[in-house]
């Protein structure tokens, strides 16, 4: 089992158009595969399979709370809060608040009088599809206005896994989110390939190099996905490729072919146009 | 009656800083009949926080007994935070020197208000960890 990534610095790049592709392409030779949205801010791969989005299992964030029976008003909690999670004046209960907590447990593990216990709060949901028995579709999708969205690309990732594992399948593609955050750096770690998408414009030229130098930072290759290729120069992509000692792997050519499929969301019958120069 | 004013320099002459989690000092004034009987200047600790400074500095001033706090604008978890302690808010002054802050207050010419800035405003979380380039959160 092969876990691939599609990444990409910038938004509208063709993430999840090139793992979409890369799906089809992969079950048209036979293979197993699992695709996992991990941009679960906003997540649309759904939208582009044309499915709707069931069988759900919620996540959970724990979040420290309050016996005040047992509380001696101490403070140390707040005093190691490395979040600032915690408010506290002296003679008054801690305070937490909510939205600042990363879960990391020191306070209800730290309190002398055990008087913090640990409660849990809904930050979003894992979706679990079947396509067909070749093509299971996982999918992350974090509440509005939650901090830390991490643990549900995690879930969504061990979703994954599990049904890979349960499947028996080939690959798992995951899609992740724009950018280099956490929430992409942990899909990444774990990738035995990473495609960084972009297209040849001067936005995607510039967060190409970030993307190449993230991959660098965790000590892995990407391979270059050209998206929309023909619209602009492509030399300028070639010679960043060849700084950071990778290759352009892929394109995407901008053609009506594929606009018009994206658009009525049936991707299934153009991945022949994505041209892979790598052995899957 | 103690008042904290967030301020640009550990002095009061100094401008009134428009944020609060991560303006770099405090100007605590003791007021007495209607005059500023003495000030002292506290470094904010929160300025270098990763995130939650608002909560940071709040606590900070809350432990020196403050009453009143002026400020440009704070965000949702300071201003959540100092008013449970029954701490006054006067967001919205900027442009002028703290002392100058301070007088128009004890003439009455600041008014409590409920201007909530968005939070992260200052720098750390919000900016870079965690923004998405299509701006999506």
């Amino acid at each position: 089992m092969k876990f691939l990534a599609s990444t990409g610095t910038k938004g509208g790049v063709g993430k999840s158009t090139f793992a979409i592709l890369l799906t089809y392409k992969l079950i048209s030779k036979g293979k197993k595969v699992v695709l996992c949205d991990c941009d679960v801010e906003c997540p649309n791969d759904h939208l582009l399979l044309n499915r709707k989005l069931s069988n759900k299992t919620k996540v959970y964030q724990p979040i420290p709370k309050l016996d005040k029976r047992k509380c001696r008003k101490c403070g140390i909690c707040a005093e190691k809060c490395r979040s600032n999670a915690i408010f506290w004046i002296p003679g008054g209960y801690p305070k937490f608040i909510h939205d600042l907590c990363n879960s990391c447990g020191v306070c209800w593990h730290i309190c002398p009088f055990g008087a913090i216990k640990v409660s849990k709060k809904e930050i979003g949901e894992v979706y679990s599809v079947k396509i067909d028995k070749n093509f299971w579709f996982i999918s992350g999708k974090s509440k509005p206005n939650v901090e830390e969205t991490t643990p549900i690309v995690n879930e969504a990732k061990r979703k994954a896994i599990d049904v890979a594992k349960k499947i028996n399948a080939d690959y798992i593609i995951f899609d992740t989110a724009a950018g280099i955050h956490c929430n992409v750096v942990h899909i990444l770690r774990e990738s035995d390939m990473i495609f960084a998408v972009t297209e040849p414009t001067p936005l995607g030229l510039h967060d190409l190099k970030i993307s190449l130098e993230l991959a660098k930072k965790l000590g892995k290759k990407a391979l270059v996905i050209i998206n929309k290729s023909g619209i602009g120069s492509e030399k300028r992509i070639q010679r960043i490729a060849k700084k950071y000692k990778t290759y352009i792997a892929g394109k995407i050519p901008y053609s009506k072919d594929v606009l018009d499929a994206y658009v009525k969301r049936d991707l299934k019958n153009v991945h022949e146009l994505l041209k892979l120069k790598v052995g899957l | 009656m103690k008042i904290a004013v967030c301020a640009t320099a550990p002095d009061i002459e100094a401008l009134v800083d428009v944020r609060f989690g991560r303006c770099p000092y405090f100007i605590i004034t003791e007021i007495e009949d209607g005059k500023i009987k003495k000030w002292e200047s506290l470094p904010n600790p929160g300025i270098n926080a990763f995130g939650g400074a608002g909560i940071q500095a709040a606590q900070a001033i809350a432990r020196k007994g403050v009453n009143v706090v002026i400020c440009g604008s704070l965000g949702p978890n300071a201003y959540g935070v100092l008013s449970s302690a029954g701490i006054q808010l006067i967001p919205g002054v900027s442009s002028i020197t703290v002392r100058q802050a301070i007088e128009k207050y004890i003439k009455g010419e600041l008014k409590p208000g409920f201007s909530i800035g968005p939070r992260g405003f200052g720098y750390g979380r919000g900016f870079g960890r965690r923004r998405r380039w299509r701006g999506g959160r």
